[in-house]
């Protein structure tokens, strides 16, 4: 009677409509209600720093129908938000008191922005901790009349953002605490050509200071004060520090949480029947081992497909993800980044490879066998393939010469 | 899947590696990498089974039958395979005899005085030519022989009553006889170059042993030119004799006016060499210590076995010459020069200068050469070098500090000299008797050029080593003799060490018999890729010196590292004189049985010489070292 | 109903003669014109690529269309979607070249439009009869068949080499 099994899905994104749909595509007849808290429909949430530069409208990010999302017949709540999980009644209850029960539940809230409570003034009207489509409309709406843009924090969404403001014509300064910026995503000697290209293209980057106040004008945001007490005249302020899972609501469920739900490799939580994906899920890194939350669309695309299919009646083993993975262009530069991208002690074998247009760092295990990061940076030619060989795990012994020459080809993977 | 002995790296020479490192961090392309960029390169093409000889073409031939089994006219994948490979044969006789050519109309000039800049540096060689042309010498002028020979140098050419007289009467009557009976005379070189390609036209020779026989008789000529090319350029600049030196990168001298000479003929690098000794002023007036001359593959070769000038790389290798920064102007003539060097040259700022004008490149400074004012044009190429010195000093530049001592010198001439200090009467009896006594087991040429298919010089020296041990006596031109020089195989030193115990005794006794103090290099260089001839002749002599055809005795040949179509036809001619002959890279034969089975088998039965391809150097020295084997049990020894 | 065809590989075939690239490229450009395409800004690009295993064993790579299309479901813009004949295909204008689809593809068979920051893969030529690549591979080593045709195919081949005792 699988066919007929009732699905809550919690969330609305990447991980939940992955799930929606695999549920659905495995078995066609089961019930799927999918809740989002958000006023909008499903959408690219990547997308937004589009929205700010005007460059995509709301309806050219919609998800429902686009890419791999054509599933139909899942419910959609829009503008609900569950409270509570029961997990005993089998049951969750929304903010309007309503009880919706179900036989199988997915978590997949995933995750909110972090606001570090050192910084004074984050809630003065024009700051921003940019992660919904309606406050991308908001800060578009209000970067259209203003000048100068200050962003804390030096991650990728930071970035994105400031380009599509320095798009719009905004003098964009970013302060970044890390020595460098992108630090999460690499060490700060291989992001020096991508700072320069992002210097080249009109940014401003402060490293190694970090914000103590944002100041209150008669309209909203005037300046920042930095720690070390200089200030910065702006209208706009952008917090990108990160996101934490988004667990406040399942404070009395039983189930296990360590900053996020904890999950077994078929994305099942502690307690029978619910399943978390996504950024609100604790996964784990196939390399290291390590628990670990991501906050990457992809990653929860993917773990959110799986999810649906355990959840289906079929069992699928997550295979984890990388700590760090993320691909991108800014400033004109394409790079990729993933696995063990900080080896900060002699455990590693370290082959980099730099030219005027390209960086390349890989980081390999100390027995120099196995592949466990690596940094492109200007050529990302074949990333899929390296991507592949550290996620299997395997033995690159007689691979490492192309490798390491970059000659490695498809062919060599699938067949050498 | 690697091919047996095809490592990763990319050159056993260390400098060239360095050189390679330099490129790599300056993103400067070198033939390495554009070799990895045309990699997986086309099966078609790589095995002989495509055509564009007609313009309904072009045409492949689908090995695993399901796609088209014959050309579009019809031809089959025998047909097109011999076709493809005599038209290699027929470049590559083009190239040598050319080479030729020029020296003849260089000895035309100077015996009707419209040079001045070049003299007969051996009369002697002069008066044996001649003679063995039929010339009358006897009383007469060097200058007016110097003409005669020059005409009937220039008379080879064409068809006429005789045949191509530098065949006919360079090798055995015996060798003649066979020859003859398989039609493999060439009536004229530029006849049989032209020949071939009437008969591989569209609609022609379609018989693949009738093809391949042309392409062994044009490889004929092809011996014709080469020998010509040698006996000329001996007489117009001298015989070469014992002489020291050095290889390697590190010959390159950064507080000098550096000139790589670089291509093949000894026209105008020669006079460059004895004009630089003389004006050594103008570099000095530039702030240099002088001019420093390097020789670049076989133009390298003819300087460095006349005149001790340095070889600073060769082949494969050529672009990194220019890498170092420190060489002012490179000046080619012909052949195997990489249109990449005016490429690479333009990065790190060199000056190329062709001389030519059969060979421009764009990118390089042309001068036209005119033998009528050699030492003129000289004088400005010298002026150029020393002008972008002028430019260059205080500029930081790389030189990897390696060189090589090295002998050499070993025309056929030297050799006999060497001998005749053994026995005065008879000089070759010493090397028979070694022979017989199992001293020498055998002769190996090794000769052709270094391939980017292959680690640089990995095959020579491998090859080279193992046949040193088993007391082969080894001969070497062109890049061959430029690979094994570079590690150390034309060093006195290390005769010792390489050899086995009777080629050291050997090469001990000729050597102390000549005064030197110690043994001959463990290889004897005889010259650039044209003197190879010289090889042919010091096998005729021996040869006749026991009574039998060059297909009895154990002499074999090896390119081992092979890549211009000139090495094709040297193989051709190696084997129609009867020679086993190596090659150590795939020829674009593949495609079709019963060709290779021509080349390596029934060609046996007709001049007892045949081809050997096999890739791996270890496996390609033991079947020589069979070859030899066998001969020598055919000789009875 | 036809069943629907896939583009295989007899990948022992395969003489890396590059024609397939070749047509490929010629059959994404603006003219469908081997000598006109050469000339044309930008550049037709192919979307099959022949590969060496070793020097001696070329293998050509194409987009596999997999069943659980990582590229598809990594894509952030919805740019990447499954057409009725179950092949996968970008939609350039949606993709904002991001590359995260390069960088979760297994087999690197999705090409960068560096220019017009775009990324394109084998949309196995919907308009011609059979893909381009196939057409120009001279030695069939691309075949465009039915899953069960193909194995089919295997089968007997196997069977044959089986009866002239060739099997291994």
């Amino acid at each position: 009677m699988a066919g007929h099994l009732n699905h809550v899905v919690i969330g609305a994104s990447a991980a939940g409509l992955s799930a929606a749909c695999a549920i659905l595509k495995t078995t066609p007849r089961a019930r799927v209600r999918v809740v989002s808290e958000e006023k909008d429909a499903p959408y690219f949430r990547p997308m937004i720093p589009f929205i700010i530069s005007g460059k995509k409208g709301s309806s050219d990010v919609k998800m429902v129908g686009q890419g791999p999302y054509v599933q139909e017949g899942f419910e959609l709540f829009t503008n609900t938000r569950v409270t509570r999980v029961d997990a005993g009644q089998k049951r969750v209850i929304t903010d309007s008191g309503q009880i919706v029960s179900y036989d199988r539940l997915l978590i997949a809230s995933g995750g909110k922005p972090y606001l570090p409570p050192e910084i004074e003034g984050v809630d003065v009207e024009g700051v921003y901790a940019l992660r919904t489509l309606s406050q991308a409309r908001a800060a578009a709406k209000r970067s259209s009349n203003v000048t100068h843009a200050v962003m804390l924090g030096g991650g990728l969404l930071n970035l994105k953002a400031a380009f599509s403001l320095l798009e719009k014509g905004l003098e964009v300064t970013l302060v970044v605490y890390s020595p460098e910026i992108l630090s999460q995503l690499m060490e700060p000697e291989d992001a020096v050509m991508i700072r320069n290209a992002l210097e080249q293209a009109g940014l401003k980057i402060m490293t190694g200071c970090s914000a103590r106040k944002i100041v209150d004008g008669s309209k909203g945001v005037c300046s920042v004060v930095l720690d070390d007490n200089r200030e910065i005249a702006c209208e706009m302020v952008f917090i990108g520090k990160g996101v934490r899972p988004c667990v406040d609501f399942l404070g009395d469920s039983g189930i296990e949480i360590d900053s996020g739900v904890v999950v077994d490799r078929y994305t099942k939580s502690s307690m029978n029947d619910i399943f978390a994906a996504g950024d609100v899920a604790v996964t784990f890194d196939p390399i290291t081992g390590e628990r670990i939350v991501t906050g990457l669309w992809t990653n929860a695309a993917e773990m959110g497909t799986c999810a649906g299919k355990n959840m289906a009646g079929c069992p699928t083993a997550y295979s984890g993800t990388f700590g760090v993975m993320n691909a991108t262009q800014v400033a004109g530069l394409p790079f990729v980044s993933m696995g063990v991208v900080h080896p900060g002690n002699n455990e590693h074998e370290i082959h980099k490879n730099i030219s005027d247009t390209s960086y390349r760092k890989l980081v390999f295990s100390k027995d120099g066998n196995y592949l466990l990061g690596l940094v492109m940076i200007g050529d990302i030619k074949n990333a899929g393939l390296y991507r592949f060989i550290m996620r299997e795990q395997r033995n690159i012994r007689f691979l490492k010469e192309k490798i390491i020459g970059q000659s490695l080809t498809s062919a060599d993977v699938m067949y050498g | 899947m690697a091919k047996p002995g095809n490592s990763n790296k990319k050159s056993l020479d260390p400098a060239v590696n360095q050189m390679l490192e330099k490129a790599r961090k300056e993103n400067i392309q070198t033939v390495w990498d554009r070799y990895e960029v045309m990699l997986p390169q086309c099966g078609f093409g790589d095995t002989g089974l495509c055509c564009r000889h007609c313009l309904q073409g072009p045409c492949r031939i689908d090995p695993f039958g399901d796609g088209p089994k014959t050309g579009i006219c019809g031809a089959t994948a025998d047909v097109m395979v011999a076709r493809g490979l005599d038209r290699a044969i027929a470049a590559g006789t083009a190239a040598h005899s050319g080479h030729a050519k020029h020296l003849a109309h260089t000895l035309m000039k100077m015996s009707l005085d419209k040079t001045r800049d070049y003299q007969i540096k051996d009369e002697v060689k002069l008066k044996a030519v001649s003679t063995r042309m039929g010339i009358p010498v006897d009383g007469r002028l060097a200058k007016d022989i110097a003409k005669d020979l020059a005409q009937a140098a220039l008379a080879d050419f064409h068809e006429k009553e005789t045949p191509v007289m530098w065949a006919a009467t360079v090798v055995p009557e015996k060798r003649v006889a066979v020859l003859k009976k398989h039609g493999l005379v060439p009536k004229g070189i530029d006849h049989e170059i032209s020949e071939i390609m009437h008969r591989t036209l569209y609609g022609v020779d379609a018989d693949p042993v009738n093809l391949l026989l042309a392409g062994l008789r044009c490889g004929v000529a092809d011996l014709a030119g080469c020998y010509m090319g040698t006996d000329l350029a001996d007489i117009l600049f001298g015989t070469p004799s014992p002489v020291t030196s050095e290889a390697n990168l590190g010959t390159l001298k950064k507080d000098w006016v550096n000139i790589a000479l670089h291509g093949h003929n000894p026209v105008l690098s020669d006079i460059l060499v004895s004009v630089a000794r003389e004006k050594q002023g103008m570099a000095i007036s530039k702030g240099a210590k002088g001019f420093n001359l390097v020789g670049i593959c076989c133009t390298g070769n003819e300087i460095m076995m006349r005149h001790g000038i340095p070889s600073c790389t060769h082949s494969v290798s050529q672009e990194t010459a220019i890498l170092t920064g420190a060489v002012d102007l490179m000046v080619v003539d012909y052949q195997c020069i990489m249109p990449s060097v005016a490429t690479v040259a333009q990065c790190m700022g060199t000056q190329v200068l062709t001389t030519m004008d059969l060979c421009k490149i764009t990118g390089a400074d042309h001068m036209n050469f005119a033998e009528e004012e050699a030492v003129l044009k000289a004088e400005e190429i010298l002026a150029m070098a020393a002008g972008n010195f002028a430019k260059r000093k205080g500029k930081p530049v790389e030189i990897p500090e390696v060189k090589t001592p090295v002998v050499a010198g070993f025309s056929v001439e030297a050799i006999v000299a060497a001998l005749s200090k053994l026995d005065e009467k008879e000089p070759l009896k010493p090397v028979v008797d070694h022979l017989k006594a199992g001293n020498i087991r055998g002769v190996c040429l090794y000769a052709g050029c270094n391939n980017v298919k292959v680690p640089q010089d990995e095959n020579f020296v491998i090859m080279a080593r193992k046949m040193l041990k088993e007391n082969v006596l080894i001969l070497a031109t062109g890049c061959g003799a430029g690979a094994l020089m570079r590690h150390g195989l034309m060093d006195p030193a290390n005769v010792n060490a390489c050899c086995g115990d009777g080629i050291k005794a050997v090469l001990t006794a000729i050597g102390e018999a000549n005064g030197l103090g110690g043994p001959l290099p463990p290889v004897l260089h005889m010259g650039s890729c044209v003197d190879n001839s010289r090889a042919v002749a010091l096998t005729v002599a021996l040869a006749n010196y026991l009574g039998v055809d060059t297909s009895s005795l154990p002499v074999v040949a090896s390119a081992a590292e092979a890549v211009s179509e000139k090495a094709v036809s040297i193989g051709a001619y190696a084997v129609a004189a009867g020679l086993p002959t190596h090659v150590g890279v795939m020829l674009p034969v593949m495609g079709s049985p019963l060709v290779v089975d021509v080349l390596t088998k029934t060609v046996k039965d007709l001049t007892g010489g045949y081809f050997i391809v096999d890739l791996d150097p270890e496996s390609a020295a033991d079947k020589l070292l069979a070859a030899i084997d066998e001969r020598r049990k055919g000789l009875g020894l | 109903m036809d069943q629907v065809k896939e583009i295989f590989l007899r990948k022992n075939r395969c003489m890396g003669c590059h024609s397939c690239e070749l047509a490929c490229a010629v059959a994404h450009s603006a003219s469908k014109n081997m000598y006109e395409a050469m000339g044309e800004v930008p550049l037709p690009k192919n979307r099959v690529y022949v590969e060496a295993v070793s020097e001696n064993l070329p293998i050509p790579v194409l987009c596999r269309h997999c069943e659980d299309a990582p590229c598809m479901h990594a894509c952030i813009a919805g740019a990447i979607r499954r057409m009725e004949d179950h092949s996968l295909f970008t939609d350039a204008d949606k993709c904002i070249g991001c590359w995260t689809c390069v960088m979760v593809c297994p087999y690197g068979v999705i090409g960068r439009h560096l220019d017009a920051q775009k990324a394109y893969r084998c949309d196995r030529c919907p308009d011609l009869e059979e893909p381009a690549c196939v057409s120009a591979c001279p030695t069939k080593a691309l075949v465009y068949q039915s899953v069960t045709t193909f194995s089919k195919d295997k089968r007997r081949h196997a069977a044959e080499e089986l009866s002239r005792g060739e099997g291994k």
